[in-house]
């Protein structure tokens, strides 16, 4: 079992012997990986070595065939999404696709998931609405936009408007499909900065599915290559190189 | 190298097509096992979201419904007035209305009701959930913290489980007012026994039976449109193969239970038509 930092650390996402295929393809055979409560990883592979079906079966979204996934100590296949919630484990996914909500506009994309979760999470309603604004500034999606379709939007900004949503709930487990693929400099500087601060909150646990190494020298976290179904710690430069940083504009509310 | 025997394959099929049929069976029940668990679980929030779901869904099938509704029940009541009297002449105005009541109140309210909230709101049903799929919605919601049985599944089967029967008592009332004008129209004497014949063929078991058949008919069409929804894989192409198949094992599923339970009713209760 590959493990990132010491054991006596809280555990974050933890697969055991898992596995999982399409057909006859077998995407991950018996991976087996901890990643602990408040830091960042990422799982690194070339198109369809299955990553983002390594992030899926990590955030509980489709079951494993085989062995089992935790979110803290919480085991997940027995937990409803909902009952996840309730016991503090709080997700935050952004799809490589979206995964928006077609047939409703960009605010209520975002407000929808506080709503349900009202009670749990203590909003008033004006507070949901103010939270709503609130991630949606952040992440750069401009108010003309508050109640269109997501059909109706550009790819960058389906892709901004996705980030806002994961972040609505403030999760603590967050899981970003290809943060760098396809997106226009503005979209990729928000993306870049939420990740930053994302990775410097100790209260999130962060994992990344790319195929770019550059982003995650950047962010400076621990690599993690899928091939084969296997899973090996990638080889890359361990710290960010000298002069970059990231612009300090964008404070997660 | 062994080689297959034709028992041995024929064996291999029907294994197959049983476990098949098993695995259909599972999550056909799964579907509906875990939208009404679902529908208990706490959470107030859910709740409220929920409802207002349930509510802009039952207006969607029952009140937009309704002209659909009303056109083709005056239709039918007119067609089966006029029948009647072609069948049975002046002497049987009585027997006209009887069979008005009985044929419309028993079996044809709820099942043509049953078919076309099936064609209308299964097929609407049906494609959503799986358009829902292909686009990574439904996890986009798993994510989020969202049941989909409950946000998905239960407020569809709320909505056709409660407008089947409120669309069957309007075809019922239309197709009769419509019968009525029609015997006026054909002959305004015998309007009276026609009337003494409908009220004749009422009989007090027929609320629980249309309460029976038509909250099973919409339960039918929501839950297995809902199920077909949901059985789409990845492919767009799935979409509309999976809602015609939603619609047709509706349709198939619609007939046999109102046939079952007439059976029942009439083996139980025997001609309650005097």
């Amino acid at each position: 079992m590959i493990q990132i930092e010491e054991a006596q650390q809280e555990p974050g996402v933890t697969l055991d012997r898992v596995h999982f295929g399409f057909g006859t393809t077998d995407l991950l055979s018996g991976v087996s990986w901890e990643l602990n409560q408040g830091e960042s990883a990422a799982i690194l592979g070339a198109s369809g070595s299955g990553k983002s079906t390594f992030l899926l079966v990590a955030a509980g979204l489709i079951a494993p065939v085989q062995g089992s996934v935790l979110l803290g100590a919480h085991p997940l296949r027995r937990l409803s999404p909902s009952e996840r919630v309730r016991r503090g484990l709080r997700l935050g996914f952004v799809f490589q696709d979206g995964g928006l909500f077609a047939n409703m506009d960009a605010f209520s994309n975002v407000s929808l998931p506080l709503y349900y979760h009202q009670d749990v999470l203590g909003l008033s309603d004006e507070a949901i609405k103010e939270r709503t604004r609130e991630v949606l500034d952040l992440a750069q999606v401009e108010e003309r936009h508050f109640q269109t379709l997501p059909a109706h939007l550009s790819f960058g900004d389906r892709k901004r408007l996705g980030i806002a949503r994961a972040l609505s709930i403030r999760p603590n487990y967050f899981f970003f499909d290809d943060p760098d693929i396809g997106l226009d400099h503005r979209t990729a500087n928000v993306a870049h900065q939420i990740l930053s601060q994302l990775k410097a909150d100790p209260t999130v646990t962060l994992l990344i599915a790319t195929n770019r190494t550059k982003l995650i020298v950047r962010l400076n976290i621990p690599g993690f290559e899928l091939h084969d179904g296997r899973l090996t710690t990638a080889q890359t430069q361990s710290h960010a190189p000298s002069g970059w940083s990231l612009p300090p504009r964008l404070i997660i509310p | 190298m062994s080689r297959a025997t034709p028992t041995s394959s024929l064996l291999e099929h029907l294994g197959a097509r049983t476990l098949h049929v098993v695995d259909v069976a599972q999550r056909l029940v799964g579907t509906l096992v875990f939208a009404l668990r679902s529908s208990s679980a706490p959470g107030l929030g859910a709740k409220a979201v929920v409802r207002e779901l349930s509510v802009r869904q039952i207006f969607f099938t029952s009140a937009q419904a309704l002209p659909m509704i009303g056109a083709v029940a005056t239709f039918v009541g007119a067609t089966l007035t006029a029948q009647t009297e072609l069948l049975g002449g002046p002497f049987q105005r009585e027997t006209a209305g009887k069979v008005l009541v009985a044929v419309v109140l028993r079996e044809l309210a709820p099942l043509v009701t049953a078919i076309i909230v099936a064609g209308r709101s299964g097929t609407a049903i049906a494609t959503e959930l799986g358009m829902m799929r292909v686009n990574s919605e439904i996890l986009g919601l798993a994510s989020l913290g969202i049941d989909p049985p409950r946000f998905l599944i239960w407020p569809r089967l709320v909505a056709t489980t409660i407008s089947v029967p409120i669309l069957t008592i309007y075809f019922s009332a239309v197709a009769i007012v419509s019968g009525n004008v029609t015997a006026f129209l054909i002959d305004s004497h015998g309007l009276e026994e026609w009337r003494v014949g409908a009220m004749l063929a009422l009989s007090p078991l027929d609320l629980p039976l249309m309460g029976i058949k038509t909250l099973g008919l919409g339960l039918l069409v929501g839950w297995l449109c809902c199920y077909y929804g949901l059985d789409v894989g990845s492919s767009p192409t799935e979409v509309p193969q999976k809602a015609s198949r939603a619609v047709v094992q509706s349709l198939f599923a619609c007939i046999a239970y109102n046939a079952l339970i007439t059976v029942l009713y009439y083996w139980l209760f025997g001609a309650t038509v005097t």
